[in-house]
């Protein structure tokens, strides 16, 4: 889909043209001197569009018209933004004039139009046969008006790149990631000046508008846990906002929405766990009745976290407790009657897994891989020491095990 | 033999997206990550015949890295969620825990020897990741590949 501007030949888009402006001597009025831009897909014509530019620096959408198979999809509308954002480099107002129809009026008024003035009688005296649209005869010209100055601000625009690239360093995401979403957005939005400086748990946006004023915004993130989910949808959304389909107000409601996005549900968290354990347990050597044990352990484990994370406990305390209890559980399990043959090892490798923090690790990496070896080295030593935690909790445990019982082969 | 195909196909499967799901992975991808993460694990069957452990985990790394960089062109989605499926399959969860019993136990050597084992893959695993993560973009992309022929094909037609 791109928009391209017209100068030849403008008369072969007569046809659309006239699905708005129903006489061909009054397009011709504005057709030579207006501008036309003619948004298309694949070589259809789906939209076109006439500017007049105006004497006193304002301009006045003339005509817009969209080919009928391709109506109510939203062309239209993306043809408005994108001539608004065109003009607001030279005009401090695009006007519009419609007849009295409802569904023309609330379309320009979704766009940000608002009410400016009335000439009567215009088609009227203007046209050789009435017009009617939804029943209802034509006959004053209502003009409506937009200010086109406010639709670029490099304070929103930054607030809106910061916002996603927030929303995707807590959730997960790299920050190789993070520093393309701010530079796509802020470069689809012409604001061209920008420079990023990311950390871990920290983001620095400072952006030059064309007076050569600095914005800068600053925001530190804690810790949080990884939703995969949210950084996959706040990509869709910027590769759209590069693309051109999203404004700004509306980039910053569905980023809003994104962040809303729940985690999976408790119950089905805890037995993906469970059967994590169990597969990995599996796997890795365990026999099917240590598998089927390390299944349940899991699960309880996971009950632990996931109440661990609502009270937003440190990882120190949950990744320590929680190989605590998977030792105690499987030591408990080896001692219950008739499931001596049960082996700890092997429940114990599978049930650590969902403790293990991937991201954390995979996104070290990451960082170290791209040379970011500061953030990298961060993120790595929060992974091992992610590993050291559960290993202390399973050592622990299974120290004091062999004290007080005076150990049990294993 | 069958039972030797569910083990290593279904099984990592399951435990993969299972593991995926913890990090609120969108359920479209379940399919792809299980592949990764099948396919990780099999390459780290395969390769621990012939090599040792760190070996092992280095190849079946480079193949899933490999795999989650065609996936996200393809799916059009952060490789992030592609890389975890499929480096969890190879994470020495075991090393951690025979670390750690070792040390608790006071077999001071066999636990510094596992430990160092663990730190081996987890090393392998990392220039797997590194290796295949500096290959430019371009190449993962189709056009980059129909271009090429192309391009091959013009310069065949201009030798002539």
């Amino acid at each position: 889909m791109e928009i391209h501007q017209i100068t030849e030949n403008k008369k072969d888009y007569m046809d659309i043209l006239l699905l708005a402006d129903p006489q061909e001597d009054m397009i011709e009025r504005y057709l030579d001197e207006g501008e036309m831009f003619v948004l298309s897909e694949n070589g259809d014509v789906l939209t076109v569009c006439v500017v007049l530019l105006m004497k006193n620096g304002n301009c006045e959408l003339k005509n817009i018209a969209t080919a009928e198979e391709y109506q109510r999809r939203g062309f239209g509308r993306y043809m408005v933004r994108y001539i608004c954002e065109h003009y607001s480099k030279m005009c401090s107002f695009m006007y519009v004039g419609t007849g009295n129809s409802r569904q023309t009026l609330d379309f320009y008024r979704s766009c940000g139009f608002v009410n400016s003035h009335i000439v009567a009688d215009f088609f009227v005296d203007n046209y050789r046969e009435p017009i009617y649209e939804d029943g209802i005869q034509l006959i004053d010209m209502i003009y409506l008006k937009k200010q086109l100055d406010l639709s670029i601000d490099v304070k929103k625009v930054v607030d809106l790149a910061l916002e996603a690239g927030k929303t995707i360093l807590k959730n997960g995401g790299e920050i190789f990631r993070v520093e393309e979403t701010i530079k796509h957005i802020c470069g689809r939005f012409h604001v061209d000046d920008v420079e990023t400086f990311i950390l871990s748990h920290a983001i620095f946006v400072s952006a030059e508008n064309e007076a050569g004023e600095t914005y800068t915004r600053v925001m530190h993130l804690p810790l949080s846990s990884p939703h995969l989910g949210i950084v996959a949808e706040v990509n869709n959304l910027s590769r759209e906002i590069s693309a051109g389909h999203v404004g700004i107000e509306e980039a910053s409601e569905r980023l809003k929405e994104i962040e809303k996005i729940p985690p999976k549900r408790g119950y089905f968290q805890v037995l993906a766990a469970g059967l994590g354990s169990g597969a990995f347990a599996f796997l890795l050597g365990s026999t099917a009745p240590e598998s089927i044990v390390a299944f349940f352990i899991g699960c309880i484990l996971y009950v632990w976290v996931l109440a661990a994370k609502r009270a937003s406990l440190s990882k120190i305390v949950v990744n320590i407790v929680g190989g605590a209890i998977i030792t105690s559980l499987a030591v408990l399990a080896t001692r219950a009657p008739g499931l001596s043959f049960l082996r700890l090892e092997g429940m114990i490798i599978g049930a650590i897994m969902p403790l293990i923090s991937g991201v954390a690790f995979v996104n070290a990496i990451r960082e170290i891989a791209d040379s970011d070896f500061l953030s990298g080295t961060v993120r790595m030593i929060d992974a091992l020491l992610g590993f050291a935690y559960i290993a202390i909790g399973v050592g622990v445990t299974l120290a004091g095990y062999h004290n007080i019982i005076g150990g049990v082969g294993v | 033999m069958i039972r030797d195909i569910v083990v290593n196909v279904a099984v990592p499967f399951v435990g993969t997206v299972a593991y995926v799901v913890l990090f609120n992975v969108p359920r479209k991808y379940y399919l792809s990550c299980g592949i990764t993460g099948t396919v990780a694990w099999l390459v780290y069957r395969g390769m621990s015949m012939v090599g040792s452990a760190a070996v092992a985990s280095f190849f079946a790394a480079l193949a899933a890295v490999f795999l989650s960089r065609m996936l996200t062109v393809r799916m059009r989605c952060p490789i992030t969620i592609f890389l975890l499926a499929g480096i969890i399959p190879l994470v020495p969860g075991a090393g951690i825990y025979y670390t750690s019993y070792y040390l608790v136990t006071d077999q001071l050597f066999l636990a510094a020897d596992t430990g160092m084992d663990a730190l081996k893959v987890a090393f392998a695993i990392v220039l797997g990741i590194a290796f295949v993560v500096s290959i430019p973009r371009e190449v993962f992309q189709r056009h980059y590949w129909h271009g090429r022929k192309r391009r091959k094909r013009l310069k065949d037609v201009s030798e002539i």
